[in-house]
């Protein structure tokens, strides 16, 4: 039995993964640290939701000693402007939990990840991203017609985990008219652990011309065919939304409304299916 | 060309004859592209010179003052600081070592001041947005010694009269942003507002009986706002039989209007 839609989202929003923080080895510590439990929100930013951890280890070390805080995970730094749950489900899906992350306070790696001095950079990043992702379903007309303190409520609905503050206002970004059939264009990025490209990003419809409702399947046929098992052949790739695998027959557009970030971009995952 | 706005294909083309011009008149542009499609984008590297003095200046003011801009394509820039009088010079020359021509009007000088001068290799890459059907500019620099410029570094080489409505307006503000084929952090130019300050620059530009190249034009617009000039040669070259207006008052009068309307449009 389906699940209503609505609980979809509130799966979506709410979902976790459990994480322990342990210090870089090198770090200059003036005793032991110890590991830092937590529990992530998968919707959420890295740099949003650790000053808890930069404070427990900020309690071992010297203040000259402390640079600024950046993430690592089996020796690959993690990019805070992706969506936690997008961090995880690409680099340690099949992995035991809780995720072992590494907390670096030197040596930041600017050739790899992007600085982020406070949160108003994260706000400026995730304000974008919602823009960018309506000038694709809605040519902007929707986000611009929000007023500022619309824009803020997004933002805040994220940052203080307030669901139906949040969806009070993202619901309008959701919205198509009824003869379209869906958005002018899907919101999407495609991720491959082992690519030198960061994600695929193209335009896509939802509806095609005659009116049939596109699946997932379609889109990576289209972007991604490497995804897909052909008939015969053995299952080399997982297609991962949210920790899930969506049957490849899901609607696009289903999935855009309701698997998509509170950044309004559908987060798509290819990893390779772990060999036993 | 619809309306305002550029599809992937008219992108592609736009850059074909922007790289052909460059290849002619040795601008330093170049073609990078991804797995041998379509896709791709166009790429330039330039060595300036920034001295020391001005430089570690900037570093030690916390806010930057608008008189100083000791990265500039310009051969010659004054520095109006209290300390200073005497004029000061940031050279351009490109990765090949051949000193810029930015047209006759401005002969690279070559004037050795005091203090020494630090070499910043800027990076410029020109991607197309199918969010925005717009091309953006995505950029780095470093200094010799492999240590990346900061924001605060690259936005004392924004020229003065841009910085002040940059920094009021974020979405056409300077973003550090990953870069989307590269995966490495660029400072971008947001594109969001493209479609709207090429528009009437376009419309000039298209009652004008001649093609038009929408990349050329934008990169006029925006590329001298970080230090990146694009010489009005490129026009001329694409004219080689005379017409009622030259190619070049049409460019210049043109990238004027662009420039100001993409100063009010920022600024707003």
């Amino acid at each position: 039995i389906m699940a209503d839609d609505k609980d979809v989202l509130r799966d979506v929003w709410f979902g976790r993964i459990p994480t322990c923080f342990t210090l870089n080895q090198d770090e200059v510590t003036e005793r032991e640290a110890e590991a830092y439990y937590l529990l992530l929100p998968r919707v959420s930013y890295l740099t949003l939701v650790t000053d808890k951890v930069k404070k427990h280890f900020l309690k071992v070390m010297r203040t000259e000693d402390v640079e600024e805080m950046w993430f690592e995970y089996e020796g690959t730094p993690l990019k805070w402007h992706y969506p936690i749950g997008v961090l995880f489900d690409l680099h340690a899906s099949n992995s035991v939990l809780p995720w072992s992350i590494t907390v670096h306070f030197k040596n930041f790696p600017d050739r790899d990840l992007l600085h982020c001095p406070s949160s108003s950079v994260i706000e400026a990043h995730f304000m974008s991203s919602i823009k960018e992702a309506d000038a694709l379903k809605h040519k902007s007309q929707v986000v611009n017609d929000m007023q500022k303190k619309d824009h803020k409520q997004l933002w805040m609905g994220l940052q203080n985990d307030k669901f139906d503050q949040f969806w009070a206002m993202n619901r309008k970004l959701m919205e198509y008219p009824t003869e379209e059939g869906g958005f002018r264009y899907i919101p999407f990025r495609i991720y491959q652990a082992m690519s030198d490209r960061p994600f695929i990003q193209k335009l896509f419809r939802p509806v095609s011309p005659e009116g049939n409702a596109y699946t997932l399947g379609d889109l990576l046929k289209e972007m991604y065919p490497a995804a897909i098992t052909n008939d015969g052949e053995q299952k080399r790739y997982q297609v991962v939304i949210h920790g899930i695998e969506p049957l490849l027959e899901t609607p696009l557009q289903w999935l855009s409304e309701h698997l998509s970030h509170p950044d309004n971009f559908l987060h798509i995952c290819v990893v390779p299916t772990p060999s036993d | 060309m619809s309306g305002c706005a550029l599809n992937e294909k008219e992108f592609f083309s736009c850059c074909q004859l922007l790289l052909q011009q460059s290849e002619h008149l040795r601008d330093g542009w170049s073609w990078e592209a991804v797995q041998g499609s379509e896709e791709g984008y166009l790429r330039k590297t330039v060595l300036r010179s920034v001295l020391a003095d001005c430089y570690d200046a900037q570093k030690q003011t916390e806010t930057a003052s608008d008189s100083v801009s000791p990265v500039s394509a310009h051969p010659i820039q004054e520095l109006q600081q209290q300390e200073r009088t005497q004029p000061v010079v940031a050279t351009c020359f490109h990765s090949d070592g051949i000193i810029g021509d930015d047209g006759d009007e401005d002969d690279a000088v070559c004037v050795l001041s005091e203090g020494s001068s630090h070499v910043l290799q800027y990076e410029y890459h020109i991607l197309y947005s199918c969010s925005y059907s717009a091309p953006v500019l995505y950029f780095r620099a470093f200094t010799l010694e492999g240590r990346s410029l900061t924001l605060e570094d690259v936005w004392s080489s924004v020229h003065p009269n841009f910085r002040h409505c940059l920094q009021n307006s974020p979405l056409t503000a300077i973003t550090q942003q990953e870069h989307p084929l590269l995966g490495q952090p660029f400072f971008m130019l947001h594109p969001c507002r493209t479609e709207e300050f090429m528009r009437p620059v376009l419309q000039e530009a298209q009652e004008q009986p001649r093609p038009v190249n929408y990349v050329l034009l934008w990169l006029s617009v925006v590329g001298p706002v970080v230090g990146l000039d694009v010489p009005l040669k490129y026009c001329t070259q694409l004219h080689l039989s005379s017409l009622q207006h030259s190619a070049s008052d049409l460019m210049s009068s043109t990238v004027e209007t662009g420039v100001r309307r993409f100063a009010r449009k920022t600024c707003k």
